[in-house]
């Protein structure tokens, strides 16, 4: 290391006072140190040459305790081991400042292991209640709680840095060492540091009390899924490492690698912190290794300042490999400190994990290493009933980030919250993007300084903790926010300026700021992006709506609710929520007389909710403008009144509902998709699809053979053709030709239209053919047709014989007939339809004709969205309806669309349909009616429960 | 230094270079043209009891002023999410859920009320997410008597074919209507619509759907796809609910924000 030239600059930006300038000569490093000093010194200009090292300098007012002499080399890095038992003591009154014996006086009077929360020790307010809106927590606490352990702090450490780690904690952090509170900390999504150095004395036993106060520490939003109740819990406890460290006194603050893919190169950003007050000099020695790479670089450190930056750009060579969702190639780089200020030699080290790429707003995609990626996303909600918190541990990220990748995703949304640093880890190593957020949500953006400050740290704290992370890509402020604009503004901005690794947005789904680079919305000036549900046909899009001036995102899209899986009670045994709410709608279900159909009714809103997310992920698929999307939600979301939406359980075990590599035919790099009018066609009628390949691989599919055929319900291909073979360009939707089928002499009433692209991109969509009916419903003298419930009827059904009633919807009283299941749940919004599906007992002769399935699929649209639902909990508990309506889980009552009976000695079939209304489109309800009127003809129609007369009055309008 | 004083410069000559393109608005087509089925009651009813999902609701009464008094406080218990009041067809001002009160000022006598109700979207959390009624609901207070026998009716803004409306020299009137304008545009390129200084409402270009906007966002631009755009006259039309009196518009290559 040679020192040549010394001389003064100003840096004008960063409004500080003088800047020395020291230009080394260092083997081929391009290389800087920048040194802050506050002493005023004297401006002048120096031109730097290409080998120079700037510093700049000042100091920072810190007070030191004791002397720093030591004449020995310290060993570089101790840790004590925090983890284990604590003395521990509960302050549910929060007495600790009036106390007369404050708690950090006295040995506490119980103990904890830790790391752990108290839930783990059923401290707490032991919970009689069933909630009905979440989960319920066995044992409640929310207060400041104490935490204690005699530590004796090693006599080696004289010197040396002491710094008390916690990985995780919520949310309130302090430090009594003996009788003195010395630290508090509040972040939320980063460890809490504390700084005791000045505090402890090398080879004395101190006692550390610690509070942690899991109250919310500023008036925000209770829902945001860092804090609450309703997925991770508002614990209070320690989490992931947790450490005393000694660290020695000249030491690397920070480490930051900015990526340059253009010139195969890193910049390396370093903190070097000097608490010795004396000039100290030195190197740093940084090791690049990756997957057949390593480099060594050495970079010289001189310094009489606390604070120094050490800037170095390294070259990676033409061999650099390019880190994506493809090819997630990571790098570590390790820097060694190594310094010394003439009697003593300091050491320290510091570590991460990076990759090479580029995040940028592209017109309306997210560019990563200047090529559009599509996000196919999931909203993570923190959901974690088994521990009742946020994993810190690697294995349980690494589930999750398999699960998306075995369905297709690439994506993560976390939603008003940050994870912890496994979960980037996971994502790096398994290519999956990351949108992380701060716990801000709502009115948070309402003016409130102490808010607004714990906010701009926390920002700060998020990109300088987890920058580094490749799978960190896009950053957002928080949920859906209210109030001050111009401070989500002042947010994003300064991000923007603080790290140009990550793409920034100012809210989801709420205003847009200037400084937004994305935006996650349900709509955008040009209109609705986000897709709550399908249609039977599939030729639409949401290209229009999302071509806006930043990329699009479509927000929380899916959410449809599947009826509460009751086998789920038992997994609860060892977590600290039950659900409890279960048992309520189990037991409301059992009172209900019908305890058996549970099951049914899960198999049945489940199957729905599958068929709703083919065809809401297939919307978005075809919206080649949108930048992707983000599903709410793969897995359910235990609150805001439970909304059991997923097709994993809270605990991401798979209901059985559709299996990974189904999912992946709709939801996957490449996908085949189909572009037609409606789901059920008369047999004179023509299928026309328009194919088109959704393909953001990483690369193109070349000269690719483009295959569709139609099969019946054993397999059988009726119909089969080919497309003009073609390269199929990746970062777009293609259009890659049409195909026409005529539907007569298909006597199949489904089939199965599919198209392949090379044999291995494969999708598939069922459509329905029926036959045109005449003449449907022909009152005879055995059978009355009637839509009024009349004397004929009576008098018919008194005669022994059959009444085929189908009242117009008009005329019967109750909820609205709807296709889709309940958005989200029926508790948080209590709108129509309040339904979650229907049940078809499909086995029942009435449905011989008409080919169903136990759930309704898309040809029951033109009959469902013709149908009123009637209120059937006071009829006999036998009675089921042949087209049962599931109940919103909460109320739980007995509904239908179709029933038979034995009234007044007759046979009565009941259908609350309109059979009037486009009967010339309906070619599903035709049918249907056909198979009830071969029915009602038949000896097989025999109903076996004797109903009362007065019922059918009851749910009559007049 | 020398970057650092050459930027601005070019970064003000290029605003010289690309003057903004300005859009006069010269053709009106009143917005009862949009008028559907309209609905009685004696109280305000709120869209979800009218089966509107999204969009705009006509509320119109009739009122009878004091002899004594020259101006009232207008007062609602419920606006979901926001509206604009005419009386007689004058502008009164705008109401949301934050603002309930209005005063407005009328001569005694007879006189129509007017609120242009937009249903901005469904609440999604806070005290009110069990009750997401939207619209003008529960009692209307005119210097605390209640206003009642409403005529509520639907505005069909967004589905309307564009091409079915009827324009006329603008009249000048304050009432909501469509604004019509023509421009012509050689070199097709996005392209941002400035809406500053408009209210609230929504935009077609070509008769195809451009977007919407209002004042008290943040974004006061919307982006005009190249492709939207045709080499020669373009039509603009633009359905305004609170009318600010504006007769032009403007394009600008970049998007703008407040």
């Amino acid at each position: 290391m040679i020192i040549n030239k010394t001389s003064i600059l100003v840096l004008p930006k960063q409004g500080l006072k003088k800047i020395i300038t020291i230009t080394l000569v260092f083997s081929s490093l391009r290389t800087k140190i920048f040194t802050k000093r506050m002493k005023a010194q004297k401006k002048s200009k120096h031109k730097i040459d290409e080998y120079r090292i700037s510093i700049y300098k000042y100091i920072k007012m810190i007070c030191l305790l004791g002397l720093l002499v030591q004449a020995t080399l310290l060993k570089a890095q101790d840790v004590i081991d925090l983890s284990g038992t604590w003395g521990f003591q509960t302050d549910v009154m929060d007495f600790r400042r009036g106390s007369l014996s404050p708690r950090y006086n006295h040995i506490l009077q119980e103990t904890i292991k830790l790391p752990g929360i108290t839930d783990d020790y059923q401290i707490g307010h032991k919970n009689p209640y069933k909630y009905i809106d979440r989960l319920t927590r066995k044992y409640e606490y929310m207060g400041p709680a104490w935490y204690q352990r005699d530590i004796e702090i090693p006599a080696s450490w004289k010197g040396k840095k002491i710094v008390m780690y916690f990985e995780r904690t919520h949310w309130l952090s302090s430090i009594y060492v003996d009788t003195k509170e010395v630290s508090r900390i509040d972040y939320v999504s980063v460890p809490h540091s504390h700084d005791l150095t000045a505090f402890v004395k090398a080879g004395k036993t101190h006692r550390i009390t610690v509070c942690i106060d899991n109250r919310f520490q500023y008036n925000t939003h209770k829902w945001n899924h860092a804090h609450t109740e309703f997925t991770q819990i508002n614990w209070n406890g320690i989490l992931g490492e947790m450490k005393l460290m000694a660290i020695d006194p000249v030491y690397l603050e920070d480490l930051q690698v900015y990526p340059n893919i253009t010139d195969h190169s890193i910049k390396v950003r370093l903190q070097v912190n000097n608490d010795t007050k004396r000039k100290i000099e030195g190197k740093v020695s940084l090791t690049i290794t990756g997957t057949n790479h390593s480099l060594k670089k050495e970079v010289a450190v001189v310094s009489t300042d606390s604070v120094t930056f050490v800037e170095t750009n390294i070259a990676l060579g033409k061999n650099m490999k390019l880190w994506d969702e493809f090819n997630p190639n990571l790098y570590q780089i390790s820097c060694q400190l190594t310094t010394s200020d003439g009697k003593n030699a300091y050491q320290h080290e510091k570590k991460t994990t990076f990759g090479m790429r580029e995040v940028k707003q592209g017109k309306n995609h997210v560019l990563l290493n200047n090529h559009p990626i599509h996000l196919r996303g999931n909203v993570e909600n923190a959901v974690f009933p088994k521990t009742g918190h946020v994993p810190l541990d690697d294995a349980s990220w690494e589930r999750i980030m398999l699960l998306m990748k075995g369905y297709g995703m690439n994506h993560l949304r976390f939603h008003s919250w940050c994870p912890p640093a496994a979960a980037f880890r996971m994502a790096d190593k398994h290519g999956i993007y990351f949108e992380v957020e701060m716990p801000m949500w709502g009115k948070d953006a309402e003016p409130d300084e102490a808010r607004y400050n714990f906010f701009r740290r926390e920002i700060k704290a998020i990109l300088k903790e987890y920058g580094n992370h490749p799978s960190f890509i896009l950053y957002c402020n928080g949920n859906e926010i209210t109030g001050n604009f111009d401070f989500i503004e002042e947010l994003t901005a300064e991000g923007r300026k603080a790290d140009p690794r990550h793409l920034y947005s100012g809210s989801t789904a709420r205003t847009r700021v200037k400084s937004d680079q994305y935006y996650v919305s349900q709509q955008t000036n040009r209109g609705p992006v986000k897709v709550y549900e399908g249609l039977p046909g599939t030729d639409w899009d949401k290209n229009m709506e999302s071509d806006v001036d930043v990329p699009v995102i479509s927000h929380e899209s899916g959410q449809r609710c599947i009826y509460p899986n009751f086998d789920e009670i038992k997994k609860y045994a060892n977590s600290p929520v039950e659900a409890r709410n279960f048992e309520v709608f189990r037991d409301l279900l059992k009172k209900n007389g019908m305890l058996d159909q549970a099951n049914d009714f899960f198999r049945a809103s489940g199957a729905l909710t599958v068929l709703e997310y083919k065809a809401v992920i297939e919307g978005l698929l075809r919206s080649g403008k949108s930048a992707g999307f983000q599903l709410l939600s793969m897995n359910d979301f235990p609150g805001q009144g439970y909304a059991p939406v997923g097709i994993f359980d809270p605990f991401w075990d798979s209901k059985g509902l559709v299996t990974a590599e189904k999912f992946r035919e709709f939801c996957a790099p490449t996908v085949a998709l189909l572009r037609y009018d409606k789901s059920s066609y008369f047999d004179s009628e023509t299928f026309r699809g328009k194919a088109e390949v959704y393909n953001f691989s990483n690369s193109a599919l070349e000269n690719a053979k483009i295959k569709w055929w139609m099969t019946d319900t054993a397999g059988r291909v009726l119909q089969k053709g080919t497309l003009k073979k073609q390269t199929i360009a990746n970062e777009h939707v293609s259009p890659v030709g049409e195909f026409e089928i005529p539907l007569k002499n298909i006597s199949s009433q489904k089939v199965t239209v599919h198209l392949a692209v090379n044999d291995t991109i494969k999708n598939s969509w069922d459509i329905w053919v029926y036959p045109r009916h005449q003449n449907l419903m022909q009152s005879t003298d055995k059978v009355l047709y009637t839509d009024i419930y009349d004397d004929a009827a009576k008098k018919q059904l008194a005669q022994g014989k059959t009444v085929v009633f189908y009242p117009s919807p008009a005329s019967v009283k109750g909820r609205k007939s709807m296709f889709h299941n309940h958005f989200w749940n029926p508790i948080m919004f209590a709108w129509a339809p309040m339904t979650i599906g229907n049940l078809v007992h499909h086995e029942q002769a009435m449905f011989k004709d008409f080919l169903t399935s136990y759930h309704t699929d898309w040809q029951w649209w033109d009959i469902l969205n013709y149908a009123k639902v009637i209120e059937m909990q006071h009829t006999p508990q036998q009675l089921r309806p042949f087209i049962q309506v599931i109940d919103s889980y909460d109320n739980n009552q007995k509904l239908g669309i179709g029933f038979e009976a034995k009234v007044n000695g007759g046979k009565l079939l009941l259908l609350a349909l309109d059979t009037k209304t486009d009967m010339d489109k309906r070619p599903a309800t035709q049918q249907l009616l056909y198979s009830i009127d071969n029915y009602v003809n038949s000896d097989k129609f025999s109903p076996q429960v004797t109903l009362d007369e007065t019922f059918i009055h009851s749910f009559l309008t007049k | 230094m020398l970057k650092t004083v050459v930027f601005p410069m070019m970064t003000f000559l290029l605003g010289q270079t690309l003057m903004a393109q300005e859009i006069i608005l010269e053709r009106k087509a009143p917005v009862s043209q949009v008028y559907k089925e309209a609905v009685e009651a004696e109280d305000a009813l709120p869209m979800n009891d009218l089966n509107i999902e999204f969009g705009y609701v006509l509320y119109q009464t009739e009122i009878n002023t004091d002899t004594d008094t020259e101006s009232g406080e207008l007062e609602l218990e419920n606006v979901r999410d926001y509206a604009v009041v005419y009386m007689d067809g004058k502008l009164q001002g705008t109401l949301t859920d934050k603002g309930k009160k209005l005063a407005i000022k009328a001569d005694p006598g007879n006189h129509t009320l007017q609120f242009y109700v937009e249903n901005i979207s469904r609440i999604t959390y806070g005290p009110e997410i069990t009750d997401n009624s939207k619209g003008l609901f529960g009692n209307v207070t005119l210097d605390g008597n209640n206003v009642q026998n409403w005529k509520m009716i639907p505005l069909n803004v967004r589905n309307y074919p564009i091409k079915d409306l009827v324009f006329e020299q603008n009249p000048g009137t304050d009432t909501p209507g469509f604004y019509q304008g023509q421009f012509d545009f050689s070199r097709p390129q996005n392209m941002y619509l400035n809406m500053t200084g408009w209210g609230m409402g929504e935009v077609w270009l070509n008769q195809r759907y451009l977007g919407a906007y209002w004042e008290e966002e943040k974004q006061q631009s919307i982006l005009i796809p190249s492709e939207d755009l045709v080499p020669g006259k373009n039509e603009l039309v633009i359905f305004e609910l609170k009318n600010n009196q504006q007769k032009k518009i403007s394009l600008s290559p970049t998007p703008i924000f407040k």
